[in-house]
């Protein structure tokens, strides 16, 4: 077994989030602050400004060249919009690597993270949840754990899967077992470590176990149900496959249904190729 | 060539250059024909069991779901020559979250929907590889129809 230490020692490896993320995060969990708060944060920085205009005139949104200033973004795909694309876009360098332990390609992790927030984002509205912004950025850094983790679960991958395989562990339950810490555990600490607010931590810490996330258990619930569901379509699926447990609980609490989940992947069936647009982005 | 089938996608093939491949079925199934004698085959990768619903969804893209998209998979290949009596088919995927069971498993009632209407058409399914918590990868060759799955956790068979 690692000492823990070491591995969050391998933390500062990480590209550190950039400060207009915590920026508008800051601001959006902020019930005090308003919508020009968030504009100024945006206009002002000319990389976001730069990154908004190349993913709001992807196909994802079939304008291209329609926009010329994040100002038109705003007033035209609304705020709502420009912040998780203004979050996505400046998460993308450590979700865009290889992970080797976990057997994703270049890319593959990002398109899980990606797919995931659009999906949780999607649920959120659904069950008209306040925090949208907060449950789109909790599911897009929820497995920031496992870059870090990746090159432990490939020295121990052997131990790891024979557990899952042989023994009924889950994936997660083999990681701490095996190496003494989980992904999930590791990206709170992560987000911890960034100082992201104490429910940005709660849910990545927990997004596998929601029942445990004692003050957001609601938004930690929305963000396990898109996990789930991206498994479930297979999309940026590497070695720990599906080996996830399911809460049958957590489903019902939120009040879905089979019929539900057969909907929300049909309608993300459809949208999937302008996803893969957005991918192509930076 | 590789031709890359998407998911609810759905692609058919003569010529023997040709791979015909999808990756990453989770819960999905994927199904491959494949006809010896005029060397066609086929492969799609479909979401859901059922088209009732959605029907408008259904209409716009038949292959993501089973009941709409197997009837399309066998008649484009048929389009290319290849007959139903010669055909070797193979269904994979399926697979489901730990402890799901009954619950919401999607990927048990999407490899039961296949079988029942491969079964309903009189269509023999040669091999198959469904279930479990892993995700799978398909690679069929048109050369010769040999099939390379992929399996996570597993690593790779030929069949």
């Amino acid at each position: 077994m690692k000492s823990i230490k070491s591995i969050a020692k391998k933390i500062g490896r990480l590209k550190p989030v950039p400060q207009v993320s915590h920026k508008i995060l800051e601001i959006i969990e902020d019930p005090e602050s308003s919508m020009s708060d968030l504009s100024d944060v945006i206009t002002y920085d000319a990389a976001v400004t730069a990154n908004l205009l190349k993913v709001s005139n992807s196909a994802y949104f079939g304008l291209p060249g329609k926009f010329e200033s994040a100002h038109q973004a705003i007033v035209y795909l609304g705020m709502d919009q420009v912040v998780d694309l203004v979050l996505l876009g400046s998460s993308s360098d450590n979700l865009k690597k290889a992970q080797e332990g976990y057997d994703l390609g270049e890319g593959e992790l990002w398109k899980h993270s990606v797919s995931c927030a659009i999906l949780a984002g999607e649920l959120a509205e659904k069950k008209q949840a306040p925090q949208k912004h907060l449950i789109f950025t909790a599911a897009l850094l929820k497995d920031i754990g496992k870059v870090v983790l990746s090159q432990h679960v490939a020295e121990s991958y052997q131990k790891i899967n024979t557990l899952v395989t042989e023994k009924g562990y889950s994936f997660r339950e083999a990681e701490k077992k095996i190496i003494g810490i989980d992904h999930a555990e590791l990206g709170g600490i992560i987000a911890e470590t960034w100082k992201f607010s104490s429910r940005l931590v709660e849910i990545i810490r927990y997004h596998h176990s929601p029942q445990k996330a004692e003050n957001c258990e609601f938004e930690t619930s929305i963000v396990y149900l898109a996990d789930t569901l991206c498994m479930m379509m297979g999309i940026g699926v590497g070695a720990d496959g599906l080996a996830y447990r399911f809460h049958k609980d957590v489903l019902e609490n939120l009040k879905i249904s089979e019929k539900d989940i057969q909907e929300v992947i049909a309608d993300f069936g459809e949208i999937q190729h302008k996803v893969d647009a957005l991918l192509g982005i930076n | 060539m590789n031709i890359i089938v998407g998911v609810s996608d759905m692609k058919v093939s003569n010529d023997p250059g040709s791979v015909l491949i999808t990756y990453s079925l989770g819960s999905c199934i994927g199904i491959t024909i494949y006809d010896p004698v005029v060397k066609v085959g086929g492969l799609l990768h479909f979401m859901l069991p059922e088209s009732s619903l959605d029907l408008e969804k259904a209409k716009k893209n038949p292959y993501m779901f089973a009941d709409s998209g197997i009837p399309q998979l066998f008649k484009s290949a048929y389009k290319l020559g290849a007959k139903k009596q010669r055909m070797k088919v193979i269904v994979v995927g399926g697979s489901q979250i730990l402890d799901q069971k009954g619950f919401f498993n999607i990927g048990k009632r999407n490899n039961m929907a296949a079988r029942k209407m491969l079964h309903k058409n009189n269509v023999i399914i040669s091999y198959n590889n469904v279930g479990g918590n892993s995700n799978r990868t398909v690679k069929l060759a048109i050369n010769d129809g040999s099939l390379l799955l992929k399996i996570s956790g597993q690593g790779e068979i030929k069949i």
